[in-house]
């Protein structure tokens, strides 16, 4: 709905962004109000547009690489992770046993610092800053795990085309098999002062609900439709590196709890929960841990002359904390590819905040913002603007350019 | 206690040592240097700065003997931080621009590059000296 | 009356002195314990002072559909009543520097004047997220209201029954302690008061978890998102103001002593024990209702604020009530 069309159906209109205290990232909201209630949702984001893919396609993938590090601060490891895969099953590389494992693990480590950045942000958003300062002095453990692990504790640089760059030797298994303990013992603290805290209780539960049925029109994936019991999760449905190998099923709010009702409670519930199914990821991929090369192909300029001749289109999906993120790229036998293209998590469930946020209190917002775990900066693949000024494209407009964009592909 | 399960845990830490990483100085001394030469005459103390992990990846160095101009670390570099210059055929890599992959480190024939742990970087002057390695 | 003037002025310029030091150095004093709740370090004890000094050398920015006048005004009335309030309450053991008959009633009204200038001050801004605030603030204002007005009629009913003049004026309030009017049951009807006045004061001083008319996340500061320089010092002073003449409120109504009395020592030694005496006293009542409470809650919604003070906090109020009466109709049988 337009801004001039919200202002004639409800007495007032608050604007929330693009730069706000309640948003960890810049996306506009305007909301129109009736007293604290709000009526009618609008959001406009492309606020951060930055132009990666079109600094991909000046690249070959072993530089796009550490360029898809770079999309999201938190999902290093899924960006790059998705990317890699795309680009594998182009080159048809074989990646080794071990190197999925290593693999797995830091995609679960990052999980696991992921859902506790969320939840810090979210006892924030609730008013709640003793528990946010609290979650995030426990998230330095895995961030400092992770530094270890992979030499930096952000751009972690650890995935490349068939493989990873740095084995976990034994004092570093040493090092994970502690933190993972103490993790282990953290949850319970976790989940005690999430999950009996009244005042948390009285914020969240029946709040921002999602319904089921919405979840699965509205395409959300992630711990977002796994809130409103939507049985899906890309480890368990599309087993990728060492997924395969481990049981690993979707976690859904549990019935002791009240079963999946979809709405900010369920969300905290789920992403506790699968902070304590990462620290069994981690523990079982470390037990087994094969033995053999991490790398395909450690000279990388033979790998660059592979990547070079590849012809074809792949795709790379992988679970992110947030959800599915996919990349897809097609290389036509050139350094660098004739299309990169990168989904990111958040972009599926940006549209929930629609039927979450209507009818809901003006304090509510920030939390039911927050609850889908949005991430902006990776989601905004466009930016339309025309004389220095934007546009918003409609939906014929985008499907009439992706037609004429395919038709230029194909010549 | 029932319902707020904070309270316990708040009068906890009320007791216990606080978290954060204190700054190397308490307060800003008048003058940094000053107060460094201090810190080496042990007149004065500073809190030690978190150590980073092996092999973490910060401040580029270059071996320029060791180099023999193949350029092929120009080839992986991600954020075209290197340059190659003609004349010397050696390289130059502008720390400004270079995002610590170190994936040139691994590429390098003569193992010519490396990452020392160097992090505190920070200056106004993107061609610093301290910002170019040659 | 007259005579009396010179006297008056010089005490409500001490008064006003007092209050604002000692008030800057609570919120000092708050910020450092609630850091180290967190496990955080804190700022220095004189930070507030700092922030002041800094807030006083910046521009005084009045948004341009603002009503200026109204807007600029606002915060000095909030001040000026702030400091007033305590002109009525008694401090460290001194008789109030105003006093008449009902004064008790006339701090009540008082309290809600500081409130009352600052929702005018949010109006009067101009920018929709002062205004939700605003409301909220009045909304807040109605809601811990009547709480506040049952322990302090249960506190004058008790000084009433027990026979004692003028029990609305903290005077006798002073010269009684109601602890020591009360029977068993009457003490437990007097702490519950006391726990329901130690948390109407969070939300008369709009910190978590009835910060809701401010409400970081979702208003960006609300009622004060306007408010800057010399405007916005004010403002944090009626706020350091406020804190200790709640405190004080709550020292006087339950906590009336004097150690200088209990230890037998007079004249001057007398004054600075009980100055300190009360200051440790407002500070502990700091702690345990803004500091204790604001680190360990998230904050509620407007509708929840009203729920806790008419619902939750009024019925454990008129149970404190009716606690005190049965105990005086005990006690007389
Ligand atoms: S570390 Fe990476 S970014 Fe830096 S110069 Fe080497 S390849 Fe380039
Ligand atoms: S790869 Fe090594 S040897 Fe080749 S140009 Fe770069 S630094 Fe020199």
């Amino acid at each position: 709905m337009s801004t001039e069309k919200v202002k004639k159906t409800v007495p007032y209109t608050v604007p929330i962004g693009p730069v706000h205290p309640a948003l960890k990232e810049p996306v506009m909201f305007t909301f129109g109000m009736e007293g604290e209630i709000v009526r009618t949702v609008d959001f406009a984001p492309g606020q951060t547009h930055r132009g990666i893919e079109w600094m991909g396609m000046r690249r070959n993938p072993v530089q796009i690489v550490h360029l898809t590090d770079r999309i999201c601060g938190i999902c290093g490891i899924v960006h790059s992770l998705s990317f890699a895969r795309a680009v594998e099953q182009i080159a048809e590389i074989q990646v080794p046993e071990r190197a999925d494992y290593i693999r797995t693990i830091l995609h679960e480590l990052e999980r696991i610092q992921s859902h506790l950045l969320w939840a810090g942000v979210a006892a924030h958003e609730l008013g709640f800053d003793s528990l946010f300062y609290l979650t995030w002095r426990v998230r330095e453990q895995s961030m400092d795990l992770i530094e270890n692990l992979t030499g930096n504790r952000v751009n972690y640089g650890i995935v490349q085309i068939g493989g990873v760059r740095r084995d976990i030797s034994d004092e570093q298994r040493v090092l994970a098999e502690k933190g993972l303990d103490y993790y282990q013992g953290l949850l319970d603290k976790m989940a005690t002062l999430f999950l009996e805290d009244s005042t948390i209780l009285m914020r969240c539960r029946g709040h921002g609900i999602l319904s089921e049925q919405d979840a699965r029109l509205l395409c959300t994936i992630g711990p977002t439709a796994r809130a409103s019991g939507l049985n899906m999760d890309v480890r368990q449905d599309y087993p990728y590196c060492a997924y395969g190998d481990l049981d690993v099923k979707a976690i859904l709010p549990p019935p002791e709890t009240g079963g999946p009702k979809g709405d900010v409670y369920d969300r905290i519930i789920v992403r506790l929960l699968e902070v304590g199914q990462s620290i069994g990821i981690i523990r079982q991929c470390l037990e087994n841990l094969p033995a053999g090369e991490i790398l395909w192909e450690p000279k990388m300029a033979k790998l660059l002359a592979v990547l070079k001749k590849a012809e074809g289109e792949g795709i790379g999906r992988v679970e992110a904390p947030r959800g599915e993120c996919m990349h897809y790229v097609k290389m036509a036998g050139k350094e660098a590819p004739e299309s990169w293209k990168v989904k990111a998590s958040s972009y599926s469930n940006l549209m929930s905040w629609i039927p979450m946020l209507q009818g809901e209190q003006l304090a509510d917002v920030p939390i039911i913002v927050a609850s889908i775990d949005p991430c902006l900066s990776c989601t905004d693949r466009v930016a339309v603007t025309r004389n220095g000024r934007s546009d918003i494209l409609t939906k014929e407009d985008l499907s009439r350019l992706s037609r004429e964009k395919t038709r230029r592909m194909m010549q | 206690m029932a319902g707020l399960p904070f309270v316990p845990e708040v009068l906890k830490q009320l007791f216990s040592r606080p978290a954060t990483n204190a700054f190397p100085a308490r307060h800003l001394p008048p003058s940094v240097t000053e107060f460094l030469a201090k810190v080496a005459r042990g007149e004065a103390q500073i809190h030690p700065p978190v150590p980073t992990p092996p092999k973490f990846r910060g401040k580029i160095v270059y071996d320029r003997e060791a180099c023999i101009g193949c350029s092929l670390c120009i080839r992986v570099c991600p954020a075209h931080a290197i340059e190659f210059i003609p004349e010397t055929k050696r390289v130059r890599i502008y720390v400004t621009q270079c995002i610590f992959c170190s994936q040139c480190n691994d590429v390098c024939p003569k193992d010519a590059l490396h990452m020392s742990s160097d992090f505190l970087l920070a200056t106004e002057d993107r061609y610093a000296e301290s910002q170019i390695v040659e | 009356m007259i005579g009396n003037l010179p006297m008056i002025l010089v005490g409500a310029v001490l008064i006003a002195v007092f209050s604002i030091i000692i008030g800057l150095l609570l919120m000092g004093f708050d910020r450092i314990v609630a850091a180290r709740m967190q496990a955080r370090i804190g700022p220095p004890l004189t930070q507030p002072f700092t922030d002041i000094r800094k807030l006083l050398a910046k521009e005084n920015v009045v948004p341009e559909n603002a009503i200026p006048w109204l807007f600029n005004l606002a915060p000095v009335l909030a001040l000026a009543s702030a400091i007033t309030i305590l002109l009525y309450l008694p401090i460290a053991g001194f008789a109030p520097v105003l006093s008449g008959g009902g004064d008790l009633i006339l701090v009540m009204y008082l309290l809600t004047i500081p409130a009352l200038a600052l929702v005018a001050g949010g109006f009067a801004s101009g920018s929709p997220y002062a205004t939700v605030g605003a409301q909220r603030e009045m909304v807040t204002m109605i809601a811990y209201e009547f709480p506040l007005a049952i322990v302090i009629i249960a506190i004058a009913w008790k000084l009433a029954a027990a026979g004692i003049a003028l029990p609305f004026t903290l005077a006798s309030i002073q010269a009684n302690p109601v602890w020591s009017l009360v029977g068993p049951l009457g003490v437990i009807g007097l702490l519950i008061l006391l726990i329901v006045l130690l948390i109407v004061t969070p939300a008369e001083l709009s910190r978590v978890p009835f910060d809701t008319p401010e409400a970081e996340t979702e208003l960006a500061g609300g009622i004060l998102v306007e408010y800057s320089g010399k405007n916005l010092a004010l403002f944090s002073l009626t706020q350091g103001v406020k804190t200790v003449a709640m405190a004080s409120l709550v020292v006087a109504l339950f906590f009336p002593y004097s150690l200088a009395a209990i230890l037998g020592i007079a004249g001057i030694p007398a004054a600075v024990t009980d100055i300190l005496f009360f200051i440790v006293l407002i500070t502990i009542v700091a702690f345990l209702s803004v500091s204790l409470v604001r680190v360990s809650m998230a904050r509620f919604r407007i509708n929840q604020v009203i729920s806790v003070y008419w619902i939750y906090l009024a019925i454990a109020g008129l149970a404190g009530l009716l606690l005190v009466m049965t105990d005086q109709i005990v006690g007389v049988i």
